[in-house]
């Protein structure tokens, strides 16, 4: 019976073995980067969802005795002109600078991915004019137009978004567009075809989820890209209105204190830094895996396609 | 290739078309009345006196129809009048050519830094690929990316400015004040400038020429100039036009930190105080400027690499 158990407890435990090796072998081969960005912003994500709960202070309460203090025991990161707790409206403000960016990520990117995938899917007259609008978005300087969107809609964080979304989703139609345009080639969209798939079906069920992988890695790298042109908006005062404040406009409230205090503007300036340098660390590393650096081939990109224009 | 230039040239006359009634648009999709701002900014007063608001919007033509205007504004803009504004009262082309000047000044101080500290960061980097070098090099630059100017300008004011006085804090009169607002806006640019040149590097180096010519008993360093970063220049002057185009269409956030009178600034200003005409050939100007470099960019590297034009042309466009 010993005899008879042994190769099955053998086969067992290389079974698991086997397993295990897959499964580490799968966390390997992400890059660390990935993980260090990921668990950092996961951490800012749960601060910034648990505030109304663990934040010290109301992020509006002035207490006048205690203005521009070094971080104590009381005041961990210290206090503004004011007197209102740094830690607080930091975490206050995250709230508003990471969800904006956020809900303009998803809406920028949404629209973008259904033009993109339905400009290669239809093609013609459909391609033709929504590539050309793409063209003529991406001759504004992005952070210009979306500057004068808000300013003449009016400032505040709903326009924020919607300013932010009509300059961002150019980037998302293209690549979904070329990567769909890839797709198409493809037997089993023939195979659909031939089936009597309407042409949205397709392009919902087959092409844009061939697509995911390379746009999820796009969105990684857009997001701190949002997050840092939510800031700007904020910090010329177009952003979140006072008495709420963001990221952004925090660093625009400490300026002219910032010769007694510097730790106000390097405080919201280094958390804006790390949460988007984090998110761009997740895309970097995700990247690293799929594609080996001797097969990278030189991917030009052009500055409106990832980088604030200023 | 003629036919390729032809079809760019097609595009550029459509694409700024478009840009104009975009432009001239713009300021009016807000639902305020823009007499009424005018003269509350005039008058620093919120009760503005309907009548003369009215005979105000009557004087400055906002009482026609839109489509009007805009043609009435497309002919002046043609002839080379760009209006006035309405809160200095002087002539947008004037202050337009102003800004635009030294936003150029700008861009090219920020992106010749760049390009000076990114060009050697890359080729060093490529020689070893994720060797030690590379990734010191590779993820200090990748850091700029992600660096908001809004943080670095004032905090580059208390060092550079408050604390250690070696330069001014902000303004425009003279060299010195150029270094700070080109250095903030050079990061990002050298950050993938490097990436460009790096990547553009390695596929070079691993060509049969290099091999050819370190065959010949070339030395090392011959081989990587004289072979190498010659061949990898294309990829990287594509990508410093495009970010001449973009710095050259003024960058907001430094500009209004370092109080620098480019196109960013004006533009803004022209929007906190809703001055119309200022928007509207702000926006014409900048973006006709920002396509007519990437049309030139197009046509300067058809003419080095006639087979570009063959694909683009010959295949489906775009």
């Amino acid at each position: 019976m010993v005899s008879r158990a042994e190769p099955i407890a053998l086969w067992a435990g290389q079974g698991s073995a086997h397993l295990l090796a897959r499964g580490s072998a799968g966390l390997h081969r992400i890059h660390w980067s990935a993980i260090v960005g990921a668990a950092f912003f996961i951490c800012v994500c749960l601060l910034l969802i648990l505030t109304p709960w663990i934040a010290p202070y109301d992020p509006n309460a002035q207490m006048l005795r205690d203005n521009l203090s070094w971080p104590t025991a009381r005041h961990w990161l210290g206090t503004d002109i004011f007197g209102r707790d740094i830690l607080s409206r930091l975490m206050y403000g995250g709230r508003f600078s990471v969800t904006i960016a956020a809900i303009t990520l998803v809406a920028s990117s949404t629209f973008g991915i259904v033009v993109g995938a339905l400009a290669a899917r239809l093609g013609g007259v459909f391609d033709e004019i929504s590539m050309r609008v793409v063209d003529v978005v991406l001759a504004f300087p992005d952070l210009l137009l979306a500057l004068v969107l808000v300013a003449v809609l009016g400032a505040g964080p709903i326009t924020v978004v919607f300013a932010l979304s009509v300059v961002g989703w150019t980037p998302f139609a293209r690549l979904t567009r070329s990567l769909a345009l890839e797709i198409n080639t493809k037997g089993y969209i023939e195979a659909a075809r031939a089936l009597g798939c309407s042409e949205m079906f397709i392009t919902f069920r087959h092409v844009i989820p061939n697509a995911w992988s390379r746009i999820l890695g796009l969105a990684l790298t857009r997001f701190g890209y949002q997050l840092i042109a939510v800031g700007s908006l904020s910090y010329l005062g177009l952003g979140v209105q006072p008495p709420a404040s963001d990221w952004g406009s925090m660093l625009a409230e400490a300026q002219p204190y910032m010769q007694q205090l510097p730790l106000l503007v390097l405080i919201p300036g280094v958390t804006i830094f790390a949460t988007a340098l984090s998110v761009t660390m997740v895309g970097q590393g995700l990247s690293r895996r799929r594609v080996p650096a001797s097969a990278a081939k030189p991917l030009i990109l052009r500055p409106a396609d990832n980088v604030a224009g200023g | 290739m003629g036919r390729f230039i032809a079809r760019r040239l097609v595009f550029l006359v459509t694409t700024l078309l478009a840009v104009s009634i975009l432009s001239f648009l713009m300021p009016y999709l807000g639902k305020r009345d823009p007499a009424r701002i005018i003269l509350q900014a005039r008058t620093g007063d919120a009760a503005v006196d309907p009548a003369t608001v009215a005979s105000l919007r009557h004087e400055l033509g906002l009482d026609q129809p839109l489509y009007i205007q805009y043609l009435h504004w497309l002919h002046e803009v043609v002839v080379g009048n760009l209006g006035y504004s309405f809160t200095s009262r002087q002539a947008v082309g004037i202050l337009l050519a102003n800004a635009i000047g030294v936003s150029i000044v700008l861009a090219i101080v920020a992106l010749t830094f760049a390009i000076v500290v990114a060009s050697p960061l890359g080729v060093l980097a490529a020689l070893r690929p994720n060797g030690f070098v590379d990734n010191a090099i590779t993820s200090i630059t990748q850091s700029f990316v992600p660096m908001p100017e809004f943080w670095l300008g004032p905090f580059g004011i208390l060092v550079f400015a408050v604390t250690l006085g070696w330069l001014p804090a902000a303004g425009w009169l003279g060299p010195e004040y150029v270094v700070l607002p080109a250095a903030v806006l050079a990061l990002r640019p050298l950050a993938y400038l490097t990436n460009v040149t790096r990547a553009s590097m390695i596929e070079v180096l691993a060509s049969p020429y290099i091999t050819a010519a370190r065959a010949r008993g070339l030395s090392t360093w011959k081989t990587i100039l004289r072979h190498g970063v010659r061949n990898a220049t294309p990829p990287v002057m594509t990508l410093f036009s495009l970010w001449f185009a973009s710095l050259v269409g003024g960058s907001v956030v430094v500009e209004v930190i370092f109080a620098v009178p480019g196109n960013g600034r004006l533009l803004y200003q022209a929007v906190v105080d809703s001055d119309i005409p200022v928007i509207q050939g702000a926006i014409l100007c900048i973006v006709s400027l920002v396509v007519g470099i990437n049309t030139l960019t197009d046509i300067g590297y058809v003419i080095v690499n006639p087979a570009v034009a063959a694909e683009a042309t010959g295949g489906k466009s775009r």
